[in-house]
């Protein structure tokens, strides 16, 4: 009897078995490392992030933050954040973790990711630590700078205001300011543990303010009556309306509970009839209603989110914005689930209610109207380069939705213009910036969320914006100097 | 009638390939010297001292087992040698490495007054244990060498062996029951499998592995006739007489008994895996294997069922989905494996009473038993962090491995060598197996041939179970990767594999003595 049969049909099998092991370890390392590096669980990302400088963050041209050799073992490299307060809605801090930029883009910065492995694959080859890219912000920090004061100077103190601004055409965003936020300088890695405990009495917060969510991209807000603007687009395309349709501006008494909805004065437009142009201008909170309740809540809220309501934006990948809604359903105090009932959808289409927006939202409203109806996906980093400013990234503009036609965009252009002509916001004429006004109240004792969303410049507008602050008043007083000290600021060359 | 191979051999006779295995053997060299030299260039920016001290010992430790070689078994395969000194260099490199790293530890650990790390990467003492085992080597080809008279003093060749098949068998028995013996066995890291013999601590299942070859091969030699009768047909199946039938159920009642008491599914695994192999080669009959399969898939699904074996399901659930179980898995008495990790409110309660293991005391207090995936999946991020070319070697961290310099050894050496080099040492195991196997076929003895492939076999076994443990392919065990992971009881047992190999390709490979025909030819009679 031989044996050699036998014996070569296990040495078949025994090859099989190392062909298993390769499969396996061609699995694990090549398909499954980039996840096996970024499990949650993998304490090595975190680790050896202080031993190496981290990439810088600019924009504009200037840099905003950098690493630091501390001169100490653990961490070899402190973060440095200039003007920390004013940018940190956009960089965001990192301590080992990391929000906002440091986090959306952590792995450029630290060095890790595979875009830099790949550009300098003779440098990996010979065993040198690649380097933490560079990142460059879309903002403008001039602008940013003085959106933080103007915040800073006209919100009501304990409250909370937040202004953006956002380059119609691309997407960019110019300006994202937070009042009041944080100094990320005292977090930092070389803060040790008095930076942690810094960290947790920020993440608490006190009273309404949370330092670590800033306002611009991170808070909701009730938009008030700039919300009208989203109620009049949604019946222009589900009610074939147009600016000239004319609108019941007379009182409004609520279908199911009989009470009235006030006007602010039932006097001009808002007298008893009115074309939507100059509904609008005026503000008449009832005809506004009435289209609301004619259009229904779920029609409402699906139109509302072709302008991003209902979802929360991705700005950059891993840097969701907070998300803005016009609930169809919402969870009442109990904690059950209510419908929005008559009076609620009524309430819902003058933004109040439970309708929630970011500052961020209203500004993509107000950049899709003057990108002719297109809106484009917003967000933060133009540019990722290398130590040697080889370009690792670059942002292409990317259209997000397009929620109404070009020539219904021209008309919202000229009812906003018209705010300021004839409107609520005729103290803002002359300052190159024409918008909605919004004045959302909050309930009894709380200041008014106070709102101002439109572009600049008037002519040829080229910018959208939003600005919402709170405190006693109106949005036309309250907002609208600011964001014409903000638009005065960004248009200057 | 003659094999194919043995027609080809009879035109064409083996050649001493001596030159061809210094070739191989000084690459083998200058791969081992090269990782040395990279650690400390990467690592500290100079030619680490370990270069001339490790690595040259083990160059001169090779240089002596290639010269007794080649002095003594000329005609031996020329590639065993050089890939297991290949092995064993680059895992003293990577041990090396470790130990500078842990090293640092161990200082810091003395300057803080805290208790040493007992279970270290140890290159000094790693290169003790290749001195024995290349030692075991050289002295193995001495006194198995190659001698016209038979009755030579200490002449001892792989086919003495056969004499003593049953005093082999008991001998590998005890050795396996050693670690359970109270006073001597210890349990190192959940398995028992260790004994202490005064300051060491001895792996004696890797010595019992050589044995059981031994007495597989002799016992199935002599009963190979009988067991590859055919009793009944069934189907394409030709069955076994039921008689013949108690063997393999006594070898598969041994291994659950080592899986249950050593709590030690790699032995268990290893064990069968080598019976079922070495009885298909000695009766050609598939039947075997099919039973043997059988067997061991009922073995799996009895010990899955009963209540007092529920750690192989806590393995094997903690192994197909281990993320959830990264801080811990319960084992409750119900059989179930729940997790207690930092999300669970157990978790919390324990870590906020100020306990060091949260999720050991908090399975403690629901009366389970505790286990976790944390070496498993700890050892996967040290292969995601090498991803295809490795960080080099002496640039990654691979001593953030539990266990890197024994068990996790493929993945510290797949963090710093990458995918690129993980493949190449699975090559050379391939090819040391291959080797092996191509001794079984070029023997001409059938207990040698036996022989040759259960021991070629079993390390093939021994190579998948512990790297497709420790890459996920199936549960995680703890058996050594031969000649690689840090231990002398390994090292010693794999070297004397690698020279009874080496004496056994010798024979196969060495021309049949010539008949003296000073007669001339023999004459022929008719052509018809």
């Amino acid at each position: 009897m031989n044996m050699d049969k036998p014996i070569r049909w296990v040495a078949v099998f025994g090859m099989l078995l190392f062909f298993g092991l390769m499969a396996q370890v061609n699995y694990v390392q090549g398909s499954e490392a980039e996840s096996l590096r970024t499990d949650p669980h993998n304490a090595r990302q975190y680790q050896d992030v202080f031993n190496s400088p981290r990439g810088q963050i600019s924009a504009g041209g200037e840099v905003l933050v950098t690493s630091t050799p501390t001169g100490k073992d653990n961490p070899k490299y402190g973060r440095t954040y200039k003007d920390g307060p004013i940018f940190a809605p956009v960089t965001g801090y990192f301590n080992g973790n990391a929000t906002q930029v440091e986090r959306a883009y952590n792995s450029l910065l630290g060095g890790k990711d595979k875009r830099i492995a790949n550009q300098h694959w003779f440098d990996t080859f010979i065993g040198k630590k690649p380097e933490g890219a560079n990142v460059e912000l879309t903002i403008n920090p001039e602008a940013q700078r003085r959106a933080y004061e103007q915040l800073k100077a006209k919100t009501a103190p304990g409250r909370r205001g937040g202004a953006v601004v956002i380059d119609a055409k691309t997407g960019a965003v110019q300006v994202a300011a937070s009042w009041p936020s944080f100094d990320p300088n005292e977090v930092a890695p070389q803060t040790g543990d008095k930076g942690v405990k810094r960290l947790e009495q920020l993440d608490k917060g006190s009273g309404v303010i949370r330092p670590l969510n800033d306002n611009a991209l991170s808070q909701t807000f009730p938009p008030g009556s700039t919300f009208k603007t989203v109620t009049a687009t949604v019946a222009m395309n589900k009610l074939g309306m147009n600016d000239q349709t004319t609108l019941d501006t007379s009182p409004l008494s609520l279908p199911e509970s009989g009470t009235n909805l006030p006007n602010d004065s039932d006097s001009g437009s808002c007298g008893g009839q009115a074309p939507m142009k100059g509904a609008y201008a005026e503000s008449c909170n009832t005809s506004f209603a009435r289209l609301a309740l004619q259009l229904g809540i779920e029609r409402l809220n699906q139109g509302a989110a072709e302008y991003g309501f209902g979802k929360s934006v991705t700005l950059e990948p891993q840097m969701p914005a907070a998300e803005s809604d016009v609930p169809v359903n919402y969870t009442d105090a109990d904690g059950k689930q209510q419908h929005t009932g008559r009076d609620a959808t009524a309430r819902s289409g003058i933004g109040q209610e439970n309708v929630r927006a970011t500052p961020l939202q209203m500004a993509m409203v107000a950049s899709a109207i003057v990108n002719h109806g297109k809106l484009m996906n917003p967000y933060v980093v133009s540019t990722v380069r290398a130590k040697d400013q080889s370009e690792l990234y670059s942002a292409s503009p990317k259209e997000y939705s397009q929620p109404l036609s070009s020539d219904q965009a021209s008309q919202f252009e000229d009812m906003m213009r018209a705010v300021v002509q004839a409107g609520t916001a005729k103290n803002l004429q002359g300052m190159n910036v024409a918008g909605k006004t919004g004045t959302a109240e909050q309930g009894p004792g709380i200041p008014n969320a106070r709102w101002f969303v439109g572009f600049a410049p008037v002519d040829n507008p080229r910018y959208g914006f939003a600005v919402m602050t709170e405190g006693d008043g109106f949005g036309a007083t309250g907002a609208g100097p600011i964001a014409a000290a903000i638009m005065r600021q960004v248009l200057k060359k | 009638m003659n094999s194919l191979g043995e027609q080809i051999r009879a035109v064409l006779p083996y050649q001493r390939r001596n030159a061809a295995s210094f070739a191989v053997l000084a690459f083998a060299m200058v791969l081992t010297l090269s990782a040395f030299a990279e650690v400390g260039l990467a690592r500290d920016g100079h030619i680490p001292a370990g270069l001339f001290t490790i690595g040259g010992g083990l160059v001169v430790l090779a240089l002596a087992a290639y010269f007794v070689q080649a002095k003594f078994l000329p005609y031996a395969d020329p590639l065993l040698l050089p890939l297991a000194v290949a092995l064993n260099g680059l895992g003293l490199a990577m041990i090396y490495r470790l130990d500078l790293d842990t090293s640092d530890t161990k200082k810091a650990a003395q300057l803080a007054g805290k208790k040493l790390i007992k279970d270290a990467a140890d290159a000094p003492g790693q290169l003790l244990w290749t001195f024995v085992g290349i030692g075991l080597f050289v002295a193995a080809v001495l006194i198995m060498r190659d001698t016209t008279k038979t009755d030579a003093p200490l002449s001892f060749t792989p086919k003495t062996a056969q004499r003593y098949t049953y005093l082999t068998g008991l001998v590998a028995i005890i050795l396996l029951l050693l670690p359970i013996v109270p006073g001597i066995g210890a349990e190192i890291n959940g398995a028992r499998v260790w004994i202490h013999v005064g300051p060491l601590s001895v792996q004696p299942g890797e010595f019992a592995k050589l044995l059981l070859v031994v007495f597989f091969a002799g016992y199935l030699v002599n009963k190979r006739q009988a067991m590859s009768l055919i009793g009944k047909k069934l189907g394409p199946f030709s069955l076994p007489r039921a008689r013949d039938l108690g063997p393999i159920v006594v070898i598969w009642f041994f291994c659950l008994g080592v899986l249950f008491m050593q709590k030690d599914l790699g032995t268990a695994l290893l064990f069968f895996g080598l019976f079922v192999s070495m009885l298909y080669i000695a009766t050609q009959r598939v039947s075997w294997v099919a039973i043997g399969v059988g067997l061991l898939a009922v073995g799996v699904f009895v010990a899955t069922q009963l209540p007092f074996m529920a750690h192989v399901n806590q393995r094997i659930d903690i192994w197909q989905n281990p993320k959830p179980y990264f801080d811990g898995g319960c084992l409750l008495d119900s059989g179930k494996v729940v997790p207690v990790n930092p999300d669970t409110t157990i978790y919390k309660r324990e870590k906020a009473a100020g306990s060091g293991y949260p999720g050991f005391t908090a399975c403690a207090k629901l009366g389970g038993e505790y286990s976790d995936s944390r070496q498993l999946m700890m050892g996967l991020f040290a292969l995601g962090e090498g991803g295809v070319l490795g960080t080099g070697l002496g640039q990654g961290q691979p001593w953030q491995t539990p266990l890197s310099f024994s068990d996790f050894i493929f993945d510290s050496m797949g963090e710093e060598l990458g995918l690129t080099g993980l493949m190449a040492l699975l090559l050379i195991y391939a090819l040391i197996v291959q080797r092996g196997m191509k001794t079984a076929v070029a023997a001409r003895d059938p207990y040698l041939k036996l022989f040759a492939g259960g021991v070629s076999f079993v390390l093939g076994l021994q190579v998948f179970v512990i790297v497709g443990g420790v890459t996920k392919l199936i549960p995680l065990t703890g058996l050594t990767t031969p000649f690689l992971s840090q231990g002398g009881s390994s090292l010693m047992a794999n070297w004397i594999l690698i020279a009874i190999l080496v004496r056994m390709s010798h024979d196969a490979r060495k021309p049949a003595p010539q008949a003296i025909q000073d007669e001339g030819m023999t004459q022929i009679v008719s052509t018809r």
